[in-house]
């Protein structure tokens, strides 16, 4: 009979889609891409290489810049208020174990205020209160595991000067590991800022 | 100095050896403040050795002249001071040179005093935590059952209409009449099947079917179309088993931390294997996949993270711009990250999801003097808040170009 046979496709047709559709997909799987050639960038983009460069070393897109070039944000910096309070060559090269000329030497370009005090702060939670906890008390969620993490108001560590702390970051001591690279030197001074308070007792 | 002279006359007259004679209380607190971060009172070694035990093994004069400044017992050459600092990968201690007699051998006075105590104090958070972790699983399986109680519910009520339904069948397959009667009547599945195919012979429930059956293929295959090139739910594995939900999840690291261009550039960035180190140089060392960092250090070899979120090339997309400018949280984009052991694309990133939040959301022009005369004449026009939309949010070009 005819209208058997169309349920049978019906049915089938059913079984199909439902097949090739009720599958989850693997999570490691992009999923189909239209038109690759718009989607995938012409030029060499940093985070978007999809094959091995052939020229570079280890097949590399993004390369080290030269040693001993300087970022022009550290070179040419303007921080206070307006603009026309500039500060050149914020560049440091006083080598890591030389923190007792850091300490003699580094003064703080920052003027301290409200803002400077509160950008310092912001800072602060970004890259340091998971050790050295909100208050510098070294009560951090990862200092309480990594140990050995001081108190800022402790005595032997509430009186250490400004070039000492931007050393510190820059360069790390004892068990705290070198920050120069995540936190360039204008934001490193306003951390200071915000530490001295810290030092102080919050 | 006149303190120094003290302290050994005072080391002497204390038979002892140790500190005899020091003020546990006033010690309690000045260990917290400055040693508790490297030592414990026990035997247990932290970052330096464990102290229990220490006002035996040495004299007062040694301990108060290692407090104040060990490095120069170390110079001197003190047998000891040279071994432990050997021991401990000459790590050097804080010097304490404003801690008096009085204040170090308060400290000592509570590490004895503290050190016999604490076996018993460190066994009670221990079960602490031991509870709360199983009050929290109780709690995560408290949606899963509701949800399987719904899902039986249904089938309940979903078998309560199939038998409802059977029994109308039966009742005008009887009423349709002399077919039926040809078939033994106690024989309910035959004339359930003669029903059936009297329905399905009908012509108009016949194209019913094939536009129903139609119209679902369609409904599929847009879908399908739409869901090219979006990648919601991607989730590869990466080279390194990297746990968002323990490392911003439990332990709180700012998502900036380790993701530095976010407030700067264009890329949030991946983070290189020394912001890894800044933590990982010291601890987990023996973990296999902290094991995988140190080969790639080693070796100058890069690490091959997995992109997950990737936009197409003809789409301009800035961090800095939402994050910093746009005061956007991260979640907001990428879902709850930090319960994620495993990241995920969560957003579609499709056009239409851009576009929809540039409606919605409001730009904060708050004490913001470059918004001031956009906000003027927004208000002119119109009664709505300014909106991303309404200063080029949908502008072809700010994305396109």
């Amino acid at each position: 009979m005819k209208f058997k046979d169309l349920y049978k496709y019906l049915l089938l047709g059913g079984v199909i889609i439902i097949a090739a559709t009720s599958c989850k997909r693997d999570p490691n799987d992009p999923g189909k891409e239209y038109a690759p050639n718009m989607y995938r960038p012409v030029g060499y983009e940093p985070y978007k290489q999809d094959a091995a460069n052939p020229v570079n070393p280890m097949g590399l897109t993004m390369r080290l810049p030269v040693a001993g070039t300087v970022y022009r944000r550290n070179y040419r910096t303007s921080f206070g208020d307006g603009d026309s309070a500039r500060r050149d060559l914020m560049v440091y090269n006083i080598p890591a174990d030389s923190i007792s000329v850091s300490e003699r030497v580094l003064k703080n370009p920052i003027p301290l205020n409200d803002n400077t005090l509160a950008e310092g702060k912001v800072l602060y939670e970004r890259y340091c209160q998971h050790c050295h906890g909100a208050t510098g008390a070294g009560d951090g969620k990862v200092g309480a595991t990594y140990k050995g993490v001081p108190n800022y108001a402790s005595d032997a560590y509430k009186n250490l000067n400004e070039g000492h702390i931007f050393h510190v970051i820059t360069h790390g001591r004892n068990r705290m590991w070198p920050h120069g690279s995540q936190i360039n030197p204008e934001e490193r001074w306003k951390i200071v800022h915000y530490v001295q308070k810290l030092q102080k007792g919050a | 100095m006149v303190h120094a002279q003290d302290s050994t006359a005072a080391a002497g007259a204390a038979p002892a050896g140790g500190a005899g004679g020091g003020d546990a209380a006033k010690g309690e607190a000045l260990f917290k403040n400055n040693c508790a971060q490297c030592h414990a009172v026990t035997e247990e070694r932290v970052v330096g050795p464990g102290l229990k035990g220490a006002s035996a093994r040495h004299d007062f004069a040694w301990l108060s002249k290692w407090v104040r400044n060990s490095q120069a017992v170390i110079a001197a050459g003190d047998p000891y001071a040279v071994k432990i600092y050997n021991e401990y990968a000459k790590a050097q201690m804080t010097s304490f040179p404003n801690l008096s007699d009085d204040d170090i051998k308060g400290i000592f006075a509570y590490i004895d005093k503290a050190g016999t105590a604490a076996p018993a104090a460190a066994a009670a958070p221990a079960a602490g935590g031991a509870t709360s972790g199983g009050s929290a699983s109780a709690q995560g399986g408290g949606p899963s059952d509701l949800f399987v109680l719904v899902l039986a519910a249904l089938v309940v009520v979903m078998l309560l209409v199939l038998g409802v339904l059977l029994v109308i069948v039966s009742l005008l397959s009887k009423a349709v009449g002399t077919e039926t009667e040809n078939v033994n009547k106690g024989d309910f599945m035959a004339r359930l099947g003669n029903s059936l195919k009297g329905i399905a012979g009908d012509p108009a429930i016949r194209s019913a079917t094939i536009w129903i059956f139609v119209l679902l293929v369609l409904k599929a295959t847009i879908d399908g179309a739409y869901n090219v090139g979006v990648q919601q739910g991607y989730a590869p594995k990466q080279p390194i088993a990297f746990s968002h939900k323990l490392h911003a999840g439990e332990y709180k690291i700012d998502c900036n931390y380790c993701h530095t261009g976010v407030n700067r550039g264009k890329s949030a960035h991946i983070p290189s294997a020394n912001i890894c180190m800044n933590c990982h140089g010291v601890i987990k060392k023996e973990s296999p996949e902290i094991q995988k960092i140190y080969t790639s250090i080693e070796n100058n070899q890069p690490i091959e993270w997995v992109r997950v979120h990737n936009l197409p090339d003809l789409a301009y997309f800035n961090h800095a711009q939402h994050v910093n400018v746009g005061g956007l949280e991260c979640q907001n984009c990428h879902g709850d990250v930090e319960k994620m052991e495993v990241i995920q694309q969560r957003s579609s990133l499709t056009m239409g999801w851009c576009i929809d939040c540039h409606r919605k959301t409001e730009v904060n022009t708050k004490d913001n003097k470059y918004y001031d005369k956009l906000v003027q004449l927004h208000s002119g026009e119109s009664k709505e808040a300014l909106k991303v939309a309404d200063i080029g949010g949908l502008e072809c070009s700010k994305c396109h170009y």
